[in-house]
């Protein structure tokens, strides 16, 4: 069930009509429970019950984690529920990835192998439901987190529908909590909630859709060499459309959990206003960031080790953090770009962060200038569908094709202009803030009129279903 | 122990990821803050909303006013879910129509109830190729029945990856992976269409009004070709209907529609990054394994007592010169009839079929399109033996 369909209208109206009409806490999070294996079921029923076993499967382990004595055989309880997660993952996410690559290698070496093709369907949000569950585990071997007692707690935490398919990676430890007892709703939440769910799916269905991914998808399927200015705009154009489409998601989710009583912690920050590329990943999908950082980044020792180790480290990271995003090994370039840009800019900051000139205004600019410029050309790999599309696009970039064609037309190069200038303008205005700040600030009545022309808008766009493009992930 | 083998050990423990208890400030980072709470900001927020639902309900109702003053009204959209709603009613032994928007509005489904005895389901589809369709009914073991396949030659030699084909692929794929959700958006959206004149998503949308916008291009933009605005009206059964303003003869609107079918029948631009001798092979290759797959379907669909013809329906004005030039009728016509053994009714062969006018050269007007269906009948039966 998208956000942005009819259906998703009507079903939250009914669970949130429900919800707020049911006085018994139990009941309520019953109701959520239902409406939320519902909502995921709504795409395919079987992967409900898939989504249901590793659920329990994590609780049933956390909960044998919390009584074993030794460290020894906490160990094996956090070792069983990693390699049960990842192994669910790898197999409906990396199957024929691993087996095609594994075909490649083969044949490298003389052996002619054909795998048969498994006929794999992708459960939806997978790799964001394996991280909520996952959380869970980790926090108690930890010590960070005591197992719930409840199964239906810990289900909800996991499946809540808002943040279900594609994200933010809610942690348990953070939902877990908010299940103890029901939040008396705030003055103003619920419909601050509705405006937060408008707004995102303006990101999504108005500047996402409408206004970007028609050129940036003809950019990335035109089969011949662009000129410079094409390749650039494409990208800018996916550039902007991959940021409103999951920034989108990702405050409708944050805004219905809020109709619903729940707190979910912001997942963007303003990322185009990054000055550097650990500050980019402190804005851009944080919680996935902190969750690598968290589990991954600070385990291997962080940067409290030595500094070819802790690139190392980095470079670790990012690279699992790509293959996170998909099985391909475009998304494996995505990630070793960003991991290398981390490493090179701490090798930059070693040397000049004392500078007097590194703190001015031109330096700032023209860092973050910089960082956004290098964000685009990852993201080349992140979209391109392999290899020979990826290096065209560059070529395209820098110069490569003179002669190339030019195929987009003025309206579509001026609706990228406008929405990235619009887009960077919002986030370095709004750099150091929150959208909440912001909207405190304004006159009440541009808040009143900027919301209204995000609904008429949305209703203009007349329920354009594209699926998010983090569904796939 | 040796110190080189506790060495490895020691580096073998890499996930010393998870097994190590974190820090006091890990704890702190990385620890859940178990009292989250997002601010709200302080606004009279029930205000607010109240006028944000009074400008949207105006503003709606206004554009609504608007748009049917200007000709536009309510109808049904001709999406994947419209399509697979009307495939899950083909049965074993239905009578289907396939093809392009020509079989889709110059068929009359109550006239072809009466004259074969089935009320045919409606599987044509504007601006598609028929050979996805062809070959998912070809495919699926339980139709035998009958299939009237309405010919585009452009349309119906479209190669893959080109719009034609795309749209078509999209509705079949559809049909066989349509979610529960999906199908209850078709539901629910069904009623609104029927009611509400501005929900045009190909013309109507906020993307459809910009792409309007009199922006003049760079001269070698690749632009896609105008589509024609709402001339027709589609039902639940997915009978299509051409409307009085464009049946007019002479309307401003057929003309527009007229001018518009020019660029969109006109072959397009070869690539420019392909040799033209290279890309008139690739044509030339696609459109020989068009054939092939097609008598392959047809033979496949003939193998379970299944039956097929193909029928060319009538157009007119410059757009009859334009396809008669460009598709001349013995390069696909004559060679599609060949190569499959099926029957075919060309509508100039027949001159109770050939004296009809199409207003906008393309599609017979709804009136015309009942006394079409009528006089077909006769062909229909002979050509299928019925």
């Amino acid at each position: 069930m998208l956000f942005n369909s009819l259906t998703f209208v009507v079903f939250f109206v009914i669970v949130v009509a429900a919800y707020w009409s049911i006085h018994s806490w139990n009941a309520r999070k019953n109701l959520l429970v239902i409406a939320s294996y519902i909502f995921y079921g709504a795409w395919n029923p079987p992967f409900a019950a898939l989504l249901f076993s590793t659920t329990a499967m994590d609780f049933w382990l956390g909960r044998q984690m919390s009584r074993a004595k030794g460290r020894h055989s906490r160990r094996v309880w956090l070792v069983a529920s990693v390699c049960m997660n990842l192994s669910m993952l790898g197999f409906f996410k990396y199957g024929n990835f691993l087996l095609l690559n594994f075909q490649w290698l083969l044949a490298r070496i003389g052996v002619i192998y054909q795998p048969p093709h498994l006929d794999i369907l992708l459960p939806v949000g997978i790799s964001f439901y394996t991280f909520h569950s996952l959380s869970y585990t980790l926090d108690i071997y930890r010590d960070v987190l005591k197992p719930t007692k409840s199964l239906r707690d810990f289900v909800l935490a996991v499946s809540f529908f808002p943040q279900l398919v594609a994200g933010p990676i809610v942690r348990a430890g953070d939902f877990l909590p908010q299940l103890v007892r029901p939040q008396p709703l705030r003055e103003g939440q619920f419909l601050w909630g509705l405006l937060l769910m408008t707004l995102g799916l303006f990101e999504k269905v108005v500047l996402a859709d409408t206004m970007l991914s028609g050129s940036a998808d003809r950019i990335f399927t035109y089969a011949g060499p662009l000129i410079a200015l094409d390749s650039w705009l494409g990208v800018m154009a996916f550039a902007g459309q991959i940021f409103f489409d999951f920034a989108g998601y990702s405050t409708c989710a944050i805004g219905a959990a809020l109709c619903l009583g729940f707190h979910l912690k912001d997942n963007f920050r303003f990322p185009y206003a990054a000055i550097g590329f650990s500050d980019f990943w402190r804005r851009w999908h944080i919680s996935l960031s902190t969750f690598l950082r968290d589990y991954l980044y600070i385990p291997l020792g962080g940067n409290q080790v030595r500094p070819v180790r802790a690139g190392t480290n980095l470079v670790i990271v990012m690279f699992l953090g790509g293959l996170w995003h998909g099985a391909a090994w475009t998304f494996v370039v995505w990630g070793l770009l960003h991991g290398s840009y981390l490493v090179v800019e701490r090798v930059l900051r070693g040397l000049f962060e004392h500078k007097a000139w590194a703190g001015t205004l031109t330096t700032r600019l023209l860092g973050g200038f910089a960082t956004y410029a290098a964000v685009c050309i990852a993201w080349v790999f992140f979209r391109a569908s392999d290899f020979t599309v990826a290096a065209r696009m560059l070529g395209g970039m820098f110069g490569g094709h003179p002669h190339g064609d030019a195929i987009l037309s003025t309206r579509e190069m001026l609706q990228i202009a406008l929405v990235t200038a619009g887009m960077i303008l919002v986030h370095w205005s709004l750099r150091d803030s929150n959208i909440e700040t912001a909207v405190m600030r304004l006159p009440r009545w541009i808040t009143t009129a900027t919301w209204a022309f995000m609904a008429c808008a949305i209703i203009l766009t007349q329920g354009n279903s594209n699926a998010f493009i983090y569904f796939q992930f | 122990m040796p110190s080189s083998i506790s060495n490895f050990k020691r580096r073998l423990r890499l996930p010393r990821l998870f097994f190590r208890k974190p820090t006091e400030i890990e704890t702190i980072h990385g620890g859940p803050p178990l009292e989250y709470v997002r601010p709200i900001p302080p606004l009279p927020w029930r205000g607010m909303t109240v006028a944000v639902v009074l400008i949207v309900i105006a503003a709606a109702s206004a554009w609504e006013l608007y748009c049917r003053s200007i000709g536009y009204g309510p109808t049904l959209h001709d999406n994947e879910d419209l399509w697979t709603s009307a495939r899950r009613r083909v049965k074993p032994e239905s009578i289907v129509i396939i093809g392009d928007s020509r079989g889709w509005y110059d068929l009359d489904l109550d006239e072809l109830q009466k004259g074969l005895g089935k009320r045919p389901v409606q599987l044509a589809m504007g601006g598609s190729c028929a050979y996805p369709v062809l070959a998912d009914l070809a495919n699926d073991k339980t139709f035998h029945g009958t299939v009237i396949c309405s010919v585009v030659p452009r349309l119906f030699i479209a190669p893959p990856g080109s719009p034609p084909m795309d749209h078509a692929e999209k509705a079949v794929r559809r049909s066989h992976t349509q979610t529960l959700a999906q199908r209850a958006s078709e539901y629910l959206d069904m009623p609104l269409e029927e009611h509400v004149a501005f929900l045009k998503p190909e013309e109507l949308t906020l993307e459809g009004l910009l792409k309007r916008l009199p922006i003049p291009n760079r001269p070698c933009a690749l632009v896609s070709p105008r589509l024609p605005p709402y001339f027709g009206t589609l039902d639940r059964e997915r009978r299509a209907r051409m409307i009085e303003e464009c049946a007019r003869p002479g309307s401003e609107l057929a003309r527009m529609i007229q001018q518009i079918w020019i660029p969109l029948f006109s072959p397009p631009p070869a690539p420019t990054y392909i040799p033209k001798e290279q890309f008139a092979k690739m044509m030339g290759d696609a459109i020989n394994q068009r054939f092939k797959d097609v008598a392959a379907a047809v033979q496949k669909l003939r193998a379970r007592g299944g039956k097929i013809v193909f029928v060319r329906f009538p157009y007119s004005g410059e757009l009859e010169k334009l396809e008669d030039r460009e598709t001349p009728r013995a390069g696909i016509w004559d060679r599609v009839l060949k190569d499959t053994g099926v029957p075919g009714i060309y509508y100039e062969d027949f001159p109770d079929l050939a004296g009809f006018n199409c207003p906008e050269w393309s599609h017979l007007s709804a009136g015309d399109s009942v006394e079409f269906s009528k006089r077909l009948i006769p062909h229909l039966r002979v050509a299928l033996e019925m």
